[in-house]
């Protein structure tokens, strides 16, 4: 079956067309001359979030999908239709009177009762709502629900020039900052008629990104264990890695840091004595907690995603490849020349995603440090014509498989989608619960440790 | 575990900026009002995000690595808003978020502060236009009592800003 990435609409002079973009057979469109378009639910589950938000954007009725329901559009959010050109970014919308009560899935039955969780929970993470069917401690199911970050991104981004979008486009996700900048440098070098080449400082900035994110995975999951002392150890590595990345780009996420010159060539002993440090203590950690039976107990056999669902669902990154599948943006000769190998596990548990982790940190570190020894000066791009068209670019951010899409009409942003990695990602996360307790969940989740702030845009 | 107690003997203490000890200590003893006197000893956050890019929550998970280790101060984060006695705010202040923030400030027992950290919540700071879906200036909403800037404000620049907070306390 052929992969689908993305699905989404555009206004085409006055018609809406939808636009579907498959790993194969690459973009598809099809103009909507009715109130409806047809669904792709029954082939593609996956499809359905991108369906849902269609409808919110555009306001067209979904055709025989089982999951209509709005998306970003909330209770009291009045339908704005917000992605249609007649309606303003900067339009003030008053709060719907009438609420429209948000019908969640539930499982009924003798016993069977509802958790709802969140909005808000009790750490520090970001809001969205999970809601359970529970039988006694067992879930039957899990009803996730988005929109409360939603910002209008995409809206924000209409009739703006590509260089004035590195601000905004840093800060939608912090986690996955650099790759979606180097998202939008893509799309900028395309429109510039150049060809994507893939650039060393990029690429290790990237790579230490990963090694924030990878850490601080690797310390959370055997938190919500209940094993601290993990969260402790890796907790200093995640640092260590963001007082690198502040060292080479002025800020501890990397915020606005691609298409300028950081001249990391005069760095490369500060990265190397990080490198060293990194090495020898992943690989301490790595002993240590491989040797810990009771925590083993716990992430084994916990929040299976079979090989099977990881591709009905689309999903790609960490949770692909724990599952066995063979999806990684970086896998390519350019990646291989610097050492990098495709990481997999096979029984896609919680465990297999905390190793996965694992490898891939001493990947990255490796990468790294073959990349160090090639780092030149840095070519800062001046020209300024763009060309309008249509372009797509991938990055292999921390979580997945990032994608963007834009287009372009007399030198300014007309369209732009972005397809975080998570969005994809979160609508399969339903599948890992059936075998285990509501315990489990935090664990489970923080296995995958998705973005919310990637999936509201 | 005999692995971990190994590496803890040799790890040693790793806190930073130990001064914050000393300026908390002179602080307590300073502080005049009962309040900010109970408070400086025992300050526990509801951190609520309303929209934010998820960097400053990032950091405020940083401040319990072993480096910052800001429970030794005796603030903590809570689980709860009716544990709290500030509500920490990040974020934009989305339309989609704006009730449900309402609603975690309307939970908290009183007396209670509000402080916003990074440059979202100012719409005048934030990267963020002032667009439909975002409700904006969480200042307009709620008391704000302290804000920290930053986008992020480094673990470090959260504590300085914390201490800031007290320290006003006794003004108020
Ligand atoms: S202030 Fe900056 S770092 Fe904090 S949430 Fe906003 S954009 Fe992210």
């Amino acid at each position: 079956m052929d992969r689908l990435l993305a699905r989404f609409a555009q206004e085409v002079d006055t018609a809406v067309e939808i636009v579907t973009i498959y790993e194969k057979a690459g973009i598809q469109k099809e103009l909507v001359d009715e109130e409806y378009f047809l669904s792709l639910q029954s082939t593609h589950p996956s499809s359905a979030w991108f369906e849902r938000k269609i409808h919110d954007d555009f306001g067209l009725k979904i055709a025989k999908g089982y999951d209509n329901r709005p998306f970003w559009q909330h209770e009291t959010m009045p339908s704005i239709t917000a992605m249609k050109k007649s309606f303003q970014a900067t339009s003030q919308i008053e709060r719907s009177t009438t609420p429209q009560p948000y019908r969640y899935k539930t499982i009924k039955g003798e016993g069977v009762f509802q958790v709802s969780v969140g909005p808000i929970h009790a750490g520090i993470i970001e809001p969205g709502h999970f809601h359970f069917s529970q039988a006694g401690e067992q879930i039957l199911h899990l009803d996730i629900r988005h929109g409360y970050k939603y910002r209008g991104i995409e809206k924000m981004c209409e009739g703006k020039s590509l260089d004035a979008l590195f601000p905004l486009l840093s800060r939608v996700s912090g986690n996955e900052s650099i790759a979606y900048q180097i998202a939008l440098y893509q799309l900028k070098e395309q429109a510039l008629k150049k060809e994507i080449t893939p650039n060393l400082t990029h690429a290790i900035l990237l790579e230490l990104e990963r090694l924030v994110h990878h850490c601080t995975d690797i310390g959370f999951i055997p938190n919500d264990a209940g094993f601290g002392a993990a969260l402790s150890m890796a907790s200093l590595l995640a640092e260590e890695s963001k007082r690198i990345l502040f060292t080479l780009t002025q800020s501890r996420f990397g915020f606005e840091s691609i298409g300028k010159d950081i001249a990391l060539q005069h760095k490369k002993n500060e990265l190397q004595t990080y490198i060293d440090k990194m090495n020898s203590e992943i690989q301490w950690f790595e002993n240590w907690i491989m040797d810990i039976p009771s925590l083993w107990d716990r992430l084994d056999t916990t929040g299976i995603l079979t090989a099977k669902q990881a591709l009905l669902y689309d999903t790609v990154g960490v949770v692909a490849r724990a599952s066995g599948l063979k999806l990684d943006r970086r896998d390519s000769s350019f990646y291989r020349h610097y050492g990098y190998a495709l990481q997999r596990e096979k029984k896609g548990d919680v465990a297999a995603r905390f190793i996965l982790r694992i490898k891939e940190i001493k990947n990255s570190l490796k990468i790294i440090e073959n990349m160090l020894n090639d780092v030149t000066e840095y070519q800062i791009i001046e020209e300024k014509t763009y060309h309008d068209g249509e372009y797509l670019s991938y990055v292999e951010s921390s979580i997945g498989e990032l994608m963007m899409y834009l287009k372009l009409k007399e030198g300014v942003v007309e369209r732009l989608f972005i397809r975080d990695p998570s969005f994809i990602n979160w609508q399969v996360l339903h599948l890992m619960m059936p075998r285990d307790i509501i315990a489990d969940f935090p664990l489970i989740n923080k296995s995958c440790d998705l973005s919310y702030a990637g999936a509201d845009l | 575990m005999i692995k971990f107690w190994k590496k803890r003997i040799q790890n040693k203490l790793l806190t930073e900026h130990l001064t914050h000890d000393k300026t908390l200590s002179t602080l307590q003893k300073e502080l005049k009002s009962s309040i900010a006197k109970q408070f400086a000893s025992s300050l526990n956050i509801r951190m609520v995000d309303s929209g934010s890019c998820n960097a400053c929550e990032s950091e405020c998970n940083a401040l319990s690595n072993p480096y910052y280790n800001l429970e030794r101060l005796g603030i903590q984060f809570v689980a709860s808003p009716r544990h709290a006695d500030v509500l920490l705010v990040s974020g934009v202040n989305t339309f989609n978020m704006h009730p449900h923030l309402l609603d975690a400030y309307a939970q908290m027992p009183s007396p209670k502060y509000v402080i916003t950290i990074g440059d979202c919540p100012l719409t005048e700071t934030s990267v963020y236009e002032d667009s439909f879906a975002i409700v904006g200036d969480v200042a307009k909403h709620l008391p704000v009592a302290h804000h920290i800037s930053g986008c992020p404000p480094s673990p470090d620049e959260i504590i300085v800003g914390l201490l800031e907070f007290l320290k006003g306390l006794d003004k108020s």
